[in-house]
This record gives structure tokens, sequence and C-alpha cells, in this order.
């Protein structure tokens, strides 16, 4: 019983560290480091502009070098697979930031829980009811409702509920630069001034980008989008597949 | 060379949380993300013990601080499903960039109203 369970996930995990030790998975994970290290350097150079994303920069020089070599965009997932399974341990480590915040979140009580489902609610609602309208394929209308949670958590809840997991991270990452660009223009225009509530509507609706760029604008507000990001994440997680799978 | 077994040690750790997390899922058979589990497993233990101990804090500083570069084989991903996209692309777009702001700002407008009376009186 116990060992109809455990085995795949032994053949998944040996799977892996197989890719780490050949030829094309030490080349590409290689090159994916490589492009990641340049794009921390021109975030450095560029002050922290929005543009200059980590995940972005390095994507794009990545991608290029596949296009350039012609390999085929699924072997190369292969090959780093061991840098995605680390997403999994990253997402757990979220705990400790949550841990820390813990006293704020007792201390805000009912009215941060409101503030958070609040903007986890309309942002994918209304995604969706854009998409919905387009009449774009199902998959599609699935993976947007995870669209404002990070990126790990979006990637398996959207699996759950038969979306595609791959587009999740591409959509939550192009809603967390435009939530960080925007965002300053945005509170402006609403006369939204209180830094707690900058920071909460950042963390949940933009997730991990958005609370960089909270963190850049203050100290409370950064606090309050970590709250916003670790509740909204666990939240969204939990009910969408309640819902849909 | 301390400092990298420490790394080693807290990694181990936190990959023992991850996998519980995931053999509880498949063992209850339930949608939950594993990753989930394994975070809120993690969480449980950090308010028994009252305290972040400092092997996790070393495996799991690296891990938060380094996560950007973990999205990269996902995100590449797009080019697998670009003809999707590209079918979509005025639905998508308008999803993405005019409902996020779009709830950026009423959610901020909200938690404002929400939270501007009991924040101001305790700060400043």
């Amino acid at each position: 019983m116990t060992t109809n369970i455990v085995q795949p996930f032994v053949e998944k995990t040996t799977d892996l560290f197989f890719s780490v030790f050949s030829v094309s998975g030490a080349v590409w994970i290689g090159i994916t480091l490589c492009a990641y290290l340049f794009s921390l350097w021109v975030v450095r150079k560029t002050n922290n502009n929005p543009f200059a994303n980590p995940v972005l920069v390095t994507a794009i020089i990545t991608g290029a070098a596949i296009l350039l070599s012609q390999r085929e965009m699924s072997a190369y997932q292969q090959d780093t697979a061991i840098i995605h399974w680390l997403l999994g341990p990253a997402t757990v480590a979220l705990a400790l930031p949550m841990y820390a915040q813990w006293e704020k979140i007792r201390s805000l009580g009912w009215r941060l829980v409101a503030a958070v489902a609040t903007g986890g609610i309309i942002a994918p609602v209304t995604a969706w009811l854009a998409v919905y309208a387009f009449d774009t394929p199902f998959a599609i209308q699935m993976t947007m409702l995870a669209k404002s949670i990070t990126t790990p958590l979006a990637m398996e809840a959207t699996e759950q509920v038969h979306g595609v997991p791959a587009l999740a991270a591409v959509f939550v990452i192009t809603t967390g630069i435009v939530g960080a660009v925007l965002a300053p223009a945005v509170y402006r225009l609403l006369a939204v001034t209180l830094p707690q509530a900058q920071g909460v509507a950042l963390g949940s609706v933009c997730h991990a980008i958005g609370t960089a760029k909270a963190l850049h604008m203050g100290e409370k507000t950064g606090a309050l989008a970590t709250l916003g990001l670790c509740l909204n994440g666990i939240m969204t997680a939990i009910v969408l597949p309640l819902l849909f799978a | 060379m301390n400092s990298i077994i420490r790394f080693l040690a807290g990694f181990v750790l936190i990959v023992l949380f991850y996998f519980a997390g995931e053999l509880l899922v498949s063992l209850l058979d339930v949608p939950f993300p594993g990753t989930l589990v394994g975070l809120l497993l993690l969480l449980v233990f950090l308010f028994q013990r009252k305290q972040v101990p400092s092997l996790i804090v070393a495996g799991a500083t690296p891990l938060l601080k380094y996560m950007t570069l973990f999205f990269v084989p996902a995100v590449l991903g797009v080019g697998v499903y670009w003809e999707d996209i590209a079918s979509s692309f005025t639905a998508i777009f308008i999803a993405i960039v005019f409902t996020t702001v779009f709830s950026l700002g009423i959610s901020a407008w909200i938690a404002q109203k929400l939270m501007a009376p009991v924040v101001s009186k305790d700060s400043e």
C-alpha cells in the first residue's frame, strides 16, 4: 500500500538527479545560472526598476540561447528539472516570513483578512470575466484564476483545477510586473496614502513582485505586502481546488 | 565551509517538510497543493518551538533570496504554449493589464477604509 504511493515519488526524484549529471543538463543549468547572475547585476545597475525583473531578464536570455541552439523547449525543461524542483522547498520556506509577521496579523485581525480577501477575490474574478467574455479556451480561463498568487502555489493550484501550470507562471509574473510599475500612479489617482493599505493591495494582488516593490516604498508597506502575499497565496490555493477540482 | 554545511543541513530539514506535505496529500488523496501542506506543517512546527531554529534559517535564507531563479524553467514553458497565448492575445492582455490595475486600485482603497481607524492611532 505505502510502496505504491512512495514509488512514483522516488522515481520522480531519481529522474531529477540523472538530469543533473547528464552533459546537456550541466550545460543548460550552467547557461541558466550565468544568465541569472547577469540579470541580478542588471537589476542592481538599474536601481530596481520593475521592468528589470530577474525572472524576465533570465528567461529572455536563456530563451534566446534555446532558440539559437534550436533545442526543444521541453528538452530544456527536462535538463533544468532540478532548478524547477527547488521551487517546492522554496515555497515551504515562505513559512519563515509568515511566522515572523504573525504578531502583526493578530493585531490587525479581521480587518487585515478582509482587506486581503478583497484583493484575493476581485483580481481573479475580474481577470476571469475578461477571458470568459472573449470566449478563450477553458484551460486558459482556469489558469487566469491563479494569476494573483505567488508562482509556486499558483502552478500547483492551476494543476489541481486543470489549467496549464507553465502558463500560470507567465500570467503571474506579468501580473506582478504590471502592478509594480503602475501602483504609484493608481494610488495617486485614488488618493490611497496609507502605507499599510498600499502594501496589502500590492502583496495580495501582485504577490512576490508587488511585495518587492512595496519593500522599496517603505518598511510598513513591505511588511503588510508580505502578509498579503502569504495570506492570499494560502487562501487562493485552498479555495480554488475546493471550488473547481 | 561551516556555513555550507549548516545551509545543507537546514535545506535537508526543509525538504523533509516538503516531502511530508507531498506524501500527506497523496496518502489522503486531497486536491491541495503538497507544497502548501508542507508550508503549513513547517509553520505549525515553528509555533510549537516558539522560535525559528537557526539551522532552518540557514537553509531557508538562500532559497528565499534566490527564489526568482527557480521560476525560469517554468516561465520558458511559455514557448510550449505559445500558440494558445497568441490565439487569445487580446483577452489575456486585457485580463492581465486592465484587471490587475483595477483590482489593485479597488483593494487598496477598500484596505485604506478598513485599516485607517486602527493603524493611524497606534503608529506615529
